[in-house]
Protein backbone atom coordinates (compact mmCIF):
# COMPACT_ATOMS: atom_id res chain seq x y z
CA UNK A 1 0.00 0.00 0.00
CA UNK A 2 1.84 2.89 -1.17
CA UNK A 3 1.19 6.40 1.11
CA UNK A 4 -0.01 8.02 -1.97
CA UNK A 5 -2.93 5.50 -1.72
CA UNK A 6 -3.43 5.32 1.50
CA UNK A 7 -3.52 9.20 1.41
CA UNK A 8 -6.44 9.04 -1.06
CA UNK A 9 -8.09 6.96 0.40
CA UNK A 10 -8.63 9.15 3.53
CA UNK A 11 -9.56 11.93 1.59
CA UNK A 12 -12.23 9.66 0.60
CA UNK A 13 -13.63 9.05 4.10
CA UNK A 14 -11.89 5.51 4.61
CA UNK A 15 -9.88 4.96 8.30
CA UNK A 16 -7.17 3.37 7.07
CA UNK A 17 -5.52 2.87 10.74
CA UNK A 18 -8.53 1.33 11.94
CA UNK A 19 -9.00 -0.62 8.84
CA UNK A 20 -5.75 -2.23 9.22
CA UNK A 21 -6.20 -2.52 12.84
CA UNK A 22 -8.91 -4.98 11.94
CA UNK A 23 -6.91 -6.67 9.23
CA UNK A 24 -4.25 -7.26 11.73
CA UNK A 25 -2.32 -4.48 10.60
CA UNK A 26 -2.30 -6.98 7.11
CA UNK A 27 -2.28 -4.56 4.03
CA UNK A 28 -2.33 -6.79 1.43
CA UNK A 29 -5.80 -8.67 3.04
CA UNK A 30 -7.22 -5.39 3.31
CA UNK A 31 -6.24 -3.95 -0.13
CA UNK A 32 -7.72 -7.70 -1.11
CA UNK A 33 -11.25 -6.39 0.16
CA UNK A 34 -10.72 -2.75 -0.77
CA UNK A 35 -10.51 -4.16 -4.23
CA UNK A 36 -13.62 -6.05 -4.57
CA UNK A 37 -16.15 -4.03 -3.07
CA UNK A 38 -17.03 -2.75 -6.04
CA UNK A 39 -17.92 -6.00 -7.00
CA UNK A 40 -19.94 -6.36 -3.96
CA UNK A 41 -23.77 -7.01 -5.46
CA UNK A 42 -25.54 -5.58 -2.25
CA UNK A 43 -25.26 -1.91 -3.35
CA UNK A 44 -27.37 -3.04 -6.68
CA UNK A 45 -29.74 -5.40 -4.48
CA UNK A 46 -30.24 -2.00 -2.48
CA UNK A 47 -30.79 0.45 -5.26
CA UNK A 48 -33.45 -2.37 -6.72
CA UNK A 49 -35.40 -2.98 -3.81
CA UNK A 50 -35.79 0.52 -2.99
CA UNK A 51 -37.12 1.58 -6.24
CA UNK A 52 -39.33 -1.96 -6.12
CA UNK A 53 -40.92 -0.72 -2.59
CA UNK A 54 -39.25 -4.14 -1.24
CA UNK A 55 -38.49 -3.15 1.85
CA UNK A 56 -37.47 -6.40 3.34
CA UNK A 57 -35.08 -6.83 1.02
CA UNK A 58 -34.19 -3.00 1.24
CA UNK A 59 -33.21 -4.27 4.61
CA UNK A 60 -31.63 -7.00 4.03
CA UNK A 61 -29.57 -5.52 1.44
CA UNK A 62 -28.54 -2.26 3.26
CA UNK A 63 -27.88 -4.63 6.36
CA UNK A 64 -24.91 -6.19 4.65
CA UNK A 65 -23.41 -3.20 2.85
CA UNK A 66 -23.16 -1.81 5.91
CA UNK A 67 -21.15 -5.01 7.65
CA UNK A 68 -18.73 -4.64 4.84
CA UNK A 69 -18.16 -0.82 4.79
CA UNK A 70 -17.77 -1.34 8.89
CA UNK A 71 -15.51 -3.89 8.50
CA UNK A 72 -13.17 -1.70 5.56
CA UNK A 73 -13.65 1.61 8.01
CA UNK A 74 -15.59 3.01 4.60
CA UNK A 75 -16.64 6.02 7.51
CA UNK A 76 -18.46 8.50 4.90
CA UNK A 77 -20.36 6.12 3.60
CA UNK A 78 -21.54 4.12 6.30
CA UNK A 79 -22.76 7.25 7.89
CA UNK A 80 -25.81 7.65 5.50
CA UNK A 81 -25.93 3.59 4.79
CA UNK A 82 -26.66 3.53 8.42
CA UNK A 83 -29.59 5.44 8.87
CA UNK A 84 -30.95 3.87 5.73
CA UNK A 85 -30.47 0.54 7.49
CA UNK A 86 -32.52 2.24 10.79
CA UNK A 87 -35.28 3.54 8.58
CA UNK A 88 -35.86 0.06 6.80
CA UNK A 89 -35.50 -1.51 10.54
CA UNK A 90 -38.40 0.58 11.36
CA UNK A 91 -40.55 -0.09 7.59
CA UNK A 92 -39.85 3.67 6.92
CA UNK A 93 -39.36 2.41 3.18
CA UNK A 94 -39.85 6.49 2.23
CA UNK A 95 -36.98 7.65 4.73
CA UNK A 96 -34.34 5.09 3.55
CA UNK A 97 -35.31 6.83 -0.57
CA UNK A 98 -34.96 10.13 0.88
CA UNK A 99 -31.25 8.87 1.42
CA UNK A 100 -30.55 7.34 -1.61
CA UNK A 101 -28.83 10.14 -3.22
CA UNK A 102 -26.52 10.90 -0.29
CA UNK A 103 -25.38 6.85 -0.10
CA UNK A 104 -24.96 7.17 -4.06
CA UNK A 105 -22.72 10.24 -3.92
CA UNK A 106 -20.25 8.63 -1.60
CA UNK A 107 -20.75 4.92 -3.15
CA UNK A 108 -19.76 6.33 -6.34
CA UNK A 109 -17.07 8.33 -4.90
CA UNK A 110 -15.25 5.71 -3.05
CA UNK A 111 -15.96 3.28 -5.89
CA UNK A 112 -14.41 5.91 -8.80
CA UNK A 113 -11.28 5.67 -6.38
CA UNK A 114 -11.18 1.98 -5.89
CA UNK A 115 -11.48 1.57 -9.76
CA UNK A 116 -8.71 4.41 -10.29
CA UNK A 117 -6.33 2.21 -7.77
CA UNK A 118 -6.78 -1.37 -9.03
CA UNK A 119 -3.89 -3.24 -9.95
CA UNK B 1 -0.72 -45.22 14.36
CA UNK B 2 -3.79 -43.07 14.34
CA UNK B 3 -4.43 -40.76 17.73
CA UNK B 4 -8.31 -42.84 17.75
CA UNK B 5 -5.51 -46.28 17.93
CA UNK B 6 -3.67 -45.06 20.80
CA UNK B 7 -7.09 -44.01 22.39
CA UNK B 8 -5.48 -40.60 23.33
CA UNK B 9 -8.17 -38.20 23.10
CA UNK B 10 -7.69 -34.99 21.02
CA UNK B 11 -6.58 -31.84 21.81
CA UNK B 12 -9.12 -29.15 21.70
CA UNK B 13 -6.83 -27.11 19.25
CA UNK B 14 -9.84 -25.83 16.41
CA UNK B 15 -11.46 -22.73 16.25
CA UNK B 16 -14.58 -22.83 13.46
CA UNK B 17 -15.36 -19.43 12.08
CA UNK B 18 -19.37 -19.88 10.94
CA UNK B 19 -20.12 -16.84 8.54
CA UNK B 20 -21.51 -16.33 5.34
CA UNK B 21 -19.67 -13.41 4.27
CA UNK B 22 -16.06 -14.55 3.22
CA UNK B 23 -14.39 -11.27 4.54
CA UNK B 24 -15.56 -12.15 7.69
CA UNK B 25 -14.25 -15.12 8.25
CA UNK B 26 -10.87 -13.80 6.68
CA UNK B 27 -10.66 -11.11 8.97
CA UNK B 28 -11.47 -13.63 12.24
CA UNK B 29 -9.19 -15.90 11.02
CA UNK B 30 -6.36 -13.44 10.44
CA UNK B 31 -6.77 -12.80 14.45
CA UNK B 32 -6.54 -16.25 15.51
CA UNK B 33 -3.83 -17.95 12.62
CA UNK B 34 -1.27 -17.89 15.47
CA UNK B 35 -3.26 -19.09 18.11
CA UNK B 36 -4.82 -22.07 16.25
CA UNK B 37 -6.21 -24.29 13.69
CA UNK B 38 -8.77 -22.16 12.05
CA UNK B 39 -11.67 -23.95 9.87
CA UNK B 40 -14.84 -22.15 8.11
CA UNK B 41 -18.17 -22.78 7.37
CA UNK B 42 -20.53 -20.43 5.23
CA UNK B 43 -23.30 -21.30 6.64
CA UNK B 44 -25.18 -23.20 9.85
CA UNK B 45 -25.68 -26.09 8.19
CA UNK B 46 -22.39 -26.35 7.27
CA UNK B 47 -21.05 -25.08 10.58
CA UNK B 48 -23.05 -28.20 11.89
CA UNK B 49 -21.11 -30.63 9.85
CA UNK B 50 -17.88 -29.45 10.58
CA UNK B 51 -18.69 -29.72 14.80
CA UNK B 52 -19.75 -33.25 13.85
CA UNK B 53 -16.81 -34.01 12.14
CA UNK B 54 -14.19 -31.94 14.52
CA UNK B 55 -15.62 -33.81 17.61
CA UNK B 56 -13.05 -33.47 20.53
CA UNK B 57 -10.35 -31.07 18.19
CA UNK B 58 -13.12 -28.37 18.58
CA UNK B 59 -11.97 -25.35 20.82
CA UNK B 60 -14.30 -22.47 20.24
CA UNK B 61 -16.81 -21.65 17.78
CA UNK B 62 -17.44 -18.06 16.49
CA UNK B 63 -20.97 -18.20 14.77
CA UNK B 64 -23.14 -14.92 12.85
CA UNK B 65 -26.59 -14.30 13.31
CA UNK B 66 -28.20 -13.90 9.69
CA UNK B 67 -26.97 -16.77 7.37
CA UNK B 68 -28.56 -18.58 4.13
CA UNK B 69 -29.29 -22.27 4.78
CA UNK B 70 -29.18 -22.11 8.73
CA UNK B 71 -29.14 -19.32 10.48
CA UNK B 72 -27.08 -19.14 13.65
CA UNK B 73 -29.89 -19.31 16.41
CA UNK B 74 -31.00 -22.39 14.47
CA UNK B 75 -27.87 -23.93 14.66
CA UNK B 76 -27.31 -22.99 17.81
CA UNK B 77 -30.66 -24.83 19.30
CA UNK B 78 -29.37 -28.10 18.14
CA UNK B 79 -25.89 -27.33 19.64
CA UNK B 80 -27.70 -26.58 22.70
CA UNK B 81 -29.76 -29.72 22.44
CA UNK B 82 -26.69 -31.65 22.75
CA UNK B 83 -25.12 -29.99 25.54
CA UNK B 84 -22.04 -28.84 22.95
CA UNK B 85 -21.93 -25.22 24.77
CA UNK B 86 -21.17 -26.94 28.17
CA UNK B 87 -17.95 -28.36 26.33
CA UNK B 88 -17.11 -25.91 24.04
CA UNK B 89 -17.22 -22.07 24.02
CA UNK B 90 -19.65 -20.63 21.43
CA UNK B 91 -19.49 -16.79 20.61
CA UNK B 92 -22.19 -15.48 18.96
CA UNK B 93 -21.16 -12.55 16.20
CA UNK B 94 -23.76 -9.92 16.08
CA UNK B 95 -24.09 -5.86 15.05
CA UNK B 96 -26.89 -5.76 17.43
CA UNK B 97 -26.50 -5.36 20.97
CA UNK B 98 -29.27 -6.62 23.64
CA UNK B 99 -32.49 -7.44 21.29
CA UNK B 100 -33.94 -10.64 21.61
CA UNK B 101 -31.35 -12.79 19.65
CA UNK B 102 -28.93 -12.04 22.19
CA UNK B 103 -31.41 -13.25 24.76
CA UNK B 104 -31.94 -16.50 23.24
CA UNK B 105 -28.57 -16.40 22.10
CA UNK B 106 -27.58 -16.92 26.06
CA UNK B 107 -30.17 -18.74 27.45
CA UNK B 108 -29.02 -21.18 24.85
CA UNK B 109 -25.51 -21.46 26.25
CA UNK B 110 -23.53 -18.89 24.49
CA UNK B 111 -20.52 -17.75 26.22
CA UNK B 112 -20.14 -14.27 24.82
CA UNK B 113 -21.08 -11.32 22.38
CA UNK B 114 -18.19 -10.21 19.47
CA UNK B 115 -19.97 -7.18 18.16
CA UNK B 116 -19.56 -6.38 14.48
CA UNK B 117 -17.77 -4.79 13.27
CA UNK B 118 -15.19 -6.21 15.44
CA UNK B 119 -12.15 -4.90 17.17
CA UNK B 120 -9.20 -7.80 16.89
CA UNK B 121 -7.41 -7.13 19.81
CA UNK B 122 -10.64 -7.33 22.01
CA UNK B 123 -11.92 -10.38 20.52
CA UNK B 124 -8.86 -11.88 20.77
CA UNK B 125 -8.70 -11.11 24.58
CA UNK B 126 -11.93 -12.16 25.06
CA UNK B 127 -12.02 -15.72 23.27
CA UNK B 128 -8.88 -16.62 24.52
CA UNK B 129 -9.63 -16.34 27.62
CA UNK B 130 -12.59 -18.30 27.76
CA UNK B 131 -10.42 -21.05 26.01
CA UNK B 132 -8.43 -20.93 28.44
CA UNK B 133 -11.02 -21.55 31.31
CA UNK B 134 -12.20 -24.03 29.38
CA UNK B 135 -8.66 -25.21 29.40
CA UNK B 136 -8.10 -24.85 32.55
CA UNK B 137 -11.35 -26.27 33.70
CA UNK B 138 -10.86 -29.51 31.54
CA UNK B 139 -7.36 -30.15 33.28
CA UNK B 140 -8.42 -29.86 36.80
CA UNK B 141 -10.95 -32.16 35.88
CA UNK B 142 -8.52 -34.86 34.69
CA UNK B 143 -6.13 -33.86 37.85
CA UNK B 144 -8.86 -34.88 40.50
CA UNK B 145 -9.61 -37.98 38.39
CA UNK B 146 -6.15 -38.55 38.24
CA UNK B 147 -5.50 -38.02 42.19
CA UNK B 148 -8.71 -40.15 42.77
CA UNK B 149 -6.88 -43.21 41.38
CA UNK B 150 -3.94 -42.21 43.38
CA UNK B 151 -5.28 -42.14 46.51
CA UNK B 152 -7.68 -45.43 45.92
CA UNK B 153 -4.32 -46.74 44.81
CA UNK B 154 -2.51 -45.71 47.96
CA UNK B 155 -5.75 -46.95 50.25
CA UNK B 156 -4.80 -50.41 48.80
CA UNK B 157 -0.87 -49.93 49.65
CA UNK B 158 -2.03 -49.20 53.43
CA UNK B 159 -4.51 -51.85 53.64
CA UNK B 160 -2.20 -54.50 52.77
CA UNK B 161 0.53 -52.93 54.88
CA UNK B 162 -2.14 -52.80 57.85
CA UNK B 163 -2.59 -56.67 56.89
CA UNK B 164 0.60 -57.09 56.89
CA UNK B 165 1.52 -55.72 59.71
CA UNK B 166 -1.23 -57.43 61.88
CA UNK B 167 -0.05 -60.99 60.24
CA UNK B 168 3.08 -60.48 61.46
CA UNK B 169 2.25 -59.77 65.09
CA UNK B 170 -0.11 -62.94 64.93
CA UNK B 171 2.64 -64.76 63.37
CA UNK B 172 5.36 -63.69 65.55
CA UNK B 173 3.12 -64.79 68.55
CA UNK B 174 2.44 -68.19 66.17
CA UNK B 175 6.52 -68.85 66.17
CA UNK B 176 6.75 -68.68 69.82
CA UNK B 177 4.60 -72.20 70.56
CA UNK B 178 6.92 -73.84 67.63
CA UNK B 179 4.31 -73.24 64.80
CA UNK B 180 4.76 -72.90 61.36
CA UNK B 181 3.44 -69.40 61.04
CA UNK B 182 0.56 -70.53 58.40
CA UNK B 183 -1.60 -71.06 60.90
CA UNK B 184 -3.12 -67.62 60.90
CA UNK B 185 -2.94 -67.54 57.59
CA UNK B 186 -5.00 -70.65 57.26
CA UNK B 187 -7.77 -69.89 59.91
CA UNK B 188 -7.75 -66.36 57.25
CA UNK B 189 -8.33 -68.45 54.68
CA UNK B 190 -10.82 -71.01 56.45
CA UNK B 191 -12.88 -68.44 57.36
CA UNK B 192 -13.24 -66.34 54.14
CA UNK B 193 -13.91 -69.59 52.38
CA UNK B 194 -16.78 -70.54 54.91
CA UNK B 195 -18.38 -66.80 54.28
CA UNK B 196 -17.84 -66.77 51.03
CA UNK B 197 -18.72 -70.27 49.44
CA UNK B 198 -21.37 -71.49 51.86
CA UNK B 199 -24.83 -69.98 53.29
CA UNK B 200 -23.23 -68.88 56.48
CA UNK B 201 -22.35 -65.59 54.98
CA UNK B 202 -25.45 -64.43 53.73
CA UNK B 203 -26.20 -60.88 54.09
CA UNK B 204 -22.90 -59.97 54.52
CA UNK B 205 -21.35 -57.46 52.57
CA UNK B 206 -17.76 -58.87 50.47
CA UNK B 207 -16.42 -55.36 53.09
CA UNK B 208 -17.53 -57.45 56.14
CA UNK B 209 -16.50 -60.75 55.12
CA UNK B 210 -12.67 -59.30 54.27
CA UNK B 211 -12.56 -57.45 57.83
CA UNK B 212 -14.06 -60.64 59.76
CA UNK B 213 -11.13 -63.13 57.76
CA UNK B 214 -8.47 -60.26 58.76
CA UNK B 215 -10.08 -60.24 62.48
CA UNK B 216 -10.01 -64.01 62.70
CA UNK B 217 -5.83 -63.96 62.20
CA UNK B 218 -5.40 -62.34 65.72
CA UNK B 219 -7.99 -65.00 67.00
CA UNK B 220 -4.81 -65.86 69.59
CA UNK B 221 -3.01 -62.74 70.22
CA UNK B 222 -3.60 -62.84 73.75
CA UNK B 223 -0.92 -66.00 74.06
CA UNK B 224 1.90 -63.33 73.79
CA UNK B 225 0.98 -63.23 77.72
CA UNK B 226 1.24 -67.13 77.94
CA UNK B 227 4.56 -68.15 79.59
CA UNK B 228 7.01 -70.29 76.96
CA UNK B 229 7.01 -73.27 79.99
CA UNK B 230 2.82 -73.29 79.14
CA UNK B 231 3.11 -72.44 75.54
CA UNK B 232 5.74 -74.71 74.96
CA UNK B 233 4.75 -77.57 76.83
CA UNK B 234 4.99 -80.77 74.96
CA UNK B 235 2.98 -82.75 77.20
CA UNK B 236 -1.35 -82.44 78.82
CA UNK B 237 -1.25 -79.27 80.50
CA UNK B 238 -2.10 -79.20 84.80
CA UNK B 239 -5.10 -78.51 85.37
CA UNK B 240 -3.50 -75.17 86.84
CA UNK B 241 -1.78 -74.52 83.60
CA UNK B 242 -4.72 -75.02 81.51
CA UNK B 243 -6.64 -72.24 83.65
CA UNK B 244 -3.32 -69.74 82.54
CA UNK B 245 -3.94 -71.15 79.31
CA UNK B 246 -7.53 -70.28 78.92
CA UNK B 247 -6.61 -66.72 80.01
CA UNK B 248 -5.54 -66.25 76.29
CA UNK B 249 -8.58 -65.49 75.44
CA UNK B 250 -9.19 -62.38 77.43
CA UNK B 251 -5.51 -61.15 77.24
CA UNK B 252 -6.12 -61.53 73.21
CA UNK B 253 -9.16 -58.74 74.00
CA UNK B 254 -7.60 -56.83 76.73
CA UNK B 255 -4.51 -56.47 74.14
CA UNK B 256 -6.88 -55.06 71.11
CA UNK B 257 -8.67 -52.61 73.60
CA UNK B 258 -5.64 -50.96 74.46
CA UNK B 259 -4.35 -50.43 70.63
CA UNK B 260 -6.34 -47.07 69.84
CA UNK B 261 -5.56 -47.41 66.02
CA UNK B 262 -7.04 -50.59 66.10
CA UNK B 263 -10.01 -49.99 68.17
CA UNK B 264 -10.81 -47.17 65.09
CA UNK B 265 -10.11 -50.17 62.54
CA UNK B 266 -13.36 -51.59 61.06
CA UNK B 267 -12.36 -54.84 62.06
CA UNK B 268 -11.71 -54.55 65.86
CA UNK B 269 -15.54 -55.49 66.92
CA UNK B 270 -14.59 -58.96 65.29
CA UNK B 271 -11.33 -58.82 66.21
CA UNK B 272 -12.78 -58.25 69.90
CA UNK B 273 -15.01 -61.18 69.73
CA UNK B 274 -13.42 -63.39 68.14
CA UNK B 275 -9.97 -63.30 70.44
CA UNK B 276 -12.42 -63.18 73.56
CA UNK B 277 -15.10 -65.92 72.15
CA UNK B 278 -13.33 -68.63 69.55
CA UNK B 279 -13.29 -70.94 72.56
CA UNK B 280 -16.82 -70.72 73.45
CA UNK B 281 -18.54 -73.82 72.60
CA UNK B 282 -22.32 -74.56 71.52
CA UNK B 283 -23.38 -76.29 74.47
CA UNK B 284 -21.97 -73.41 76.83
CA UNK B 285 -19.07 -75.92 78.18
CA UNK B 286 -16.05 -73.01 76.10
CA UNK B 287 -14.40 -70.90 78.11
CA UNK B 288 -13.98 -67.43 79.06
CA UNK B 289 -17.49 -66.75 79.41
CA UNK B 290 -19.67 -70.15 78.85
CA UNK B 291 -21.46 -68.58 76.05
CA UNK B 292 -24.10 -70.74 74.82
CA UNK B 293 -25.95 -71.17 71.23
CA UNK B 294 -26.46 -68.05 69.20
CA UNK B 295 -24.49 -65.87 72.10
CA UNK B 296 -21.95 -66.77 70.20
CA UNK B 297 -21.04 -64.71 67.10
CA UNK B 298 -21.13 -66.31 64.23
CA UNK B 299 -17.36 -65.44 63.30
CA UNK B 300 -16.01 -66.43 66.40
CA UNK B 301 -17.79 -70.19 65.84
CA UNK B 302 -16.71 -70.09 62.41
CA UNK B 303 -12.84 -69.44 63.70
CA UNK B 304 -13.32 -71.92 66.97
CA UNK B 305 -14.30 -75.04 64.38
CA UNK B 306 -11.27 -73.80 61.60
CA UNK B 307 -9.09 -73.47 64.92
CA UNK B 308 -9.81 -77.03 66.01
CA UNK B 309 -9.86 -77.98 62.28
CA UNK B 310 -6.55 -77.00 61.78
CA UNK B 311 -5.22 -78.01 64.84
CA UNK B 312 -6.03 -81.69 64.29
CA UNK B 313 -4.69 -82.16 61.18
CA UNK B 314 -1.42 -80.36 61.83
CA UNK B 315 1.71 -81.09 63.69
CA UNK B 316 1.65 -79.31 67.20
CA UNK B 317 4.16 -79.50 70.19
CA UNK B 318 1.69 -81.68 71.94
CA UNK B 319 0.54 -84.40 69.07
CA UNK B 320 1.05 -85.50 65.78
CA UNK B 321 -0.96 -84.46 62.80
CA UNK B 322 -4.59 -86.51 62.34
CA UNK B 323 -5.54 -87.39 58.88
CA UNK B 324 -8.36 -85.40 57.49
CA UNK B 325 -10.81 -88.43 58.16
CA UNK B 326 -9.35 -88.65 61.40
CA UNK B 327 -10.13 -85.16 61.98
CA UNK B 328 -13.35 -85.20 60.76
CA UNK B 329 -14.57 -87.84 62.92
CA UNK B 330 -12.90 -86.52 66.28
CA UNK B 331 -14.68 -83.04 65.50
CA UNK B 332 -18.40 -85.38 64.76
CA UNK B 333 -18.18 -87.14 67.75
CA UNK B 334 -17.55 -84.00 69.73
CA UNK B 335 -14.41 -84.54 71.03
CA UNK B 336 -13.12 -80.45 70.55
CA UNK B 337 -16.70 -79.53 72.04
CA UNK B 338 -19.94 -79.11 70.45
CA UNK B 339 -20.56 -77.39 67.70
CA UNK B 340 -23.50 -75.29 65.81
CA UNK B 341 -25.37 -78.21 63.52
CA UNK B 342 -25.79 -76.15 60.71
CA UNK B 343 -22.20 -74.78 61.19
CA UNK B 344 -20.78 -78.26 61.34
CA UNK B 345 -23.28 -79.12 58.05
CA UNK B 346 -21.91 -76.54 55.98
CA UNK B 347 -18.35 -76.98 56.88
CA UNK B 348 -18.04 -80.62 56.03
CA UNK B 349 -19.69 -79.90 53.14
CA UNK B 350 -17.40 -77.89 51.65
CA UNK B 351 -14.29 -79.39 53.98
CA UNK B 352 -12.70 -81.08 50.94
CA UNK B 353 -12.28 -77.78 48.98
CA UNK B 354 -10.06 -76.99 52.42
CA UNK B 355 -7.57 -79.28 51.99
CA UNK B 356 -5.55 -77.82 49.35
CA UNK B 357 -4.63 -75.31 51.91
CA UNK B 358 -2.95 -77.76 53.71
CA UNK B 359 -0.86 -79.60 49.96
CA UNK B 360 0.49 -75.99 49.17
CA UNK B 361 1.88 -75.72 53.20
CA UNK B 362 5.10 -75.29 52.53
CA UNK B 363 5.06 -72.85 49.40
CA UNK B 364 4.76 -69.97 50.78
CA UNK B 365 1.81 -67.39 50.66
CA UNK B 366 0.25 -69.82 48.46
CA UNK B 367 -3.21 -70.89 50.47
CA UNK B 368 -5.27 -68.20 49.62
CA UNK B 369 -8.61 -69.63 48.69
Amino acid sequence: MTPAYKAALEAAGVDVADALARFMGSEALLEKYLRRFPEDPNYQALCQALGAGDAAGAFTAAHTLKGVCANLSLTRLLDPLSRQVECLRAGDLAGAAALAPETAAAYEDLRGLLRRWEG
Amino acid sequence: MTERELSIPPLPDTLLIVDDVEMNRAILAEIFKDACRIQEAENGREGLEKIRALGGRLCAVLLDVVMPQMDGLALLRILAAEGIPKRVPIFLITAETGDAVTREAYALGVMDLIYKPVVPYVVRRRVESVMELFRARERLGSQVERQKIEIAEQDKKIMSLSLGMVEALSTAIEFRSGESGSHVRRIHDITAFMLRKTPLGAGLSPFAIDQIALAAIMHDVGKIAIPDAILNKPGKLTAEEFEIMKTHTLQGGRLLERIPQMRAHEAFRYAYDIALHHHERWDGRGYPHGLKGDQISLPAQIVSLADVYDALVSKRVYKDAYSFEKALEIIREGGCGTFNPRLLEHFFAVEKQLRHLYKDAEKEGDGAL
